[in-house]
């Protein structure tokens, strides 16, 4: 108590607030400039291991699933098949193609899914964004309702290319 | 003006509180921290990735990835300059053809085993393009098998295609 203050006026000490505000302001501009607006990006995981390596168990496999994508010589899809059958082009073809998967499978998260594959054999030329449509349409569905992923075949496989002489 | 004359006693100066200031400022500094992302540094602006809806960002974050980057070289509008697709932020940050980038995948695995790595459990990002040939891709991959690569994740923007 015996510390106590003087009460006289005027003598509120001031810290200097113009060097903190400095700081606060570089680094406010900073962030701002270092700031980069990155749309969410997703994976499809495929598991590739190369060829030639030993299967494990000896029971027979199911038989993959083929889908196979044709291209224009531009490298535009000209035909989405399902087996022998062609489901067209376009996000139609691909939604169909969901159907068809779900038909395969019958009930979504069925044990036996796990053991079942998809192969897609595309074309040399064919354009990327394709590929990854026909991995979505077989992966599975976003469910309208819930917003969740249904899963429908995880395993992916790839029909080796073939030479681009040969796809034209 | 008259009006305006000090009263005798009052502190000289104008005093501004700055005390709102601040507060803005700092939450403003605040919210771009959180928002600012570091992390995305191995990702090429110059890939135009296709889009699907099922592609959902990873729960789990990949523990040891390699990201290719696959794209073309585009102008200011989006227009490709060259139609060879090339491999970006790979070696040096010089582009590569993506079918000569097999010594390179093969050094990086090497990189992996010194850090007691197995390359096995390494994940592959392929950052291709939209337009990429197909063809192209699946050998990239075939060199990262070559290379003892196994796990692939192929990226695509989240969303409903436009």
């Amino acid at each position: 108590m015996a510390r106590r203050r003087k009460q006289s006026k005027g003598e509120k000490l001031e810290t200097n607030m113009s060097a903190m505000i400095d700081i606060v302001f570089q680094l406010l501009i900073f962030f701002m400039l270092t700031l980069k607006i990155v749309e969410p990006e997703g994976d499809f995981n495929v598991n590739m291991p190369a060829q030639g390596a030993p299967t494990t168990s000896d029971e027979i496999p199911l038989p993959d699933i083929k889908v196979k994508l044709q291209a224009n010589p531009d490298g535009t899809l000209s035909g989405l098949f399902f087996g022998q059958r062609n489901l067209g082009i376009g996000p139609a073809a691909f939604e169909q193609l969901n159907i068809e998967i779900l038909k395969v499978i019958g009930r979504p998260g069925d044990p036996i899914t796990k053991d079942m594959a998809v192969e897609i054999d595309a074309d040399y030329n064919l354009h990327f964004s394709n590929v990854i449509n026909a991995v979505g349409a077989c992966t599975g569905r976003i469910d309208k309702r819930s917003g969740n992923v249904v899963k429908y075949i995880e395993k992916i496989k790839f029909k080796p290319p073939t030479p681009q002489s040969a796809a034209g | 003006m008259a009006k305006r004359e000090r009263v005798k006693g009052e502190s000289p100066a104008a005093e501004v509180d700055m005390t709102p200031m601040i507060d803005i400022v700092f939450q403003l500094i605040a919210f771009f921290m959180v928002i600012t992302n570091f992390e995305q540094t191995q990702a090429d602006e110059r890939v135009k990735l296709p889009r699907d809806a099922l592609a959902k960002p990873p729960e789990v974050k990949l523990e040891h990835t390699l990201v290719l980057n696959v794209g073309f070289f585009r102008n200011m509008d989006g227009e490709k300059t060259d139609p060879q697709p090339w491999l970006f932020n790979f070696v040096d940050g010089e582009p590569v053809l993506p079918l000569s980038a097999g010594p390179q995948l093969k050094k990086e695995a090497t990189l992996f085993k010194n850090k007691q790595i197995d390359v096995k459990d390494v994940t592959v990002k392929v950052r291709a393009d939209s337009e990429v040939q197909t063809g192209i891709v699946q050998e990239l991959i075939k060199l990262c098998q070559d290379a003892g690569y196994e796990k692939f994740a192929m990226s695509a923007m989240s969303g409903p295609e436009e």
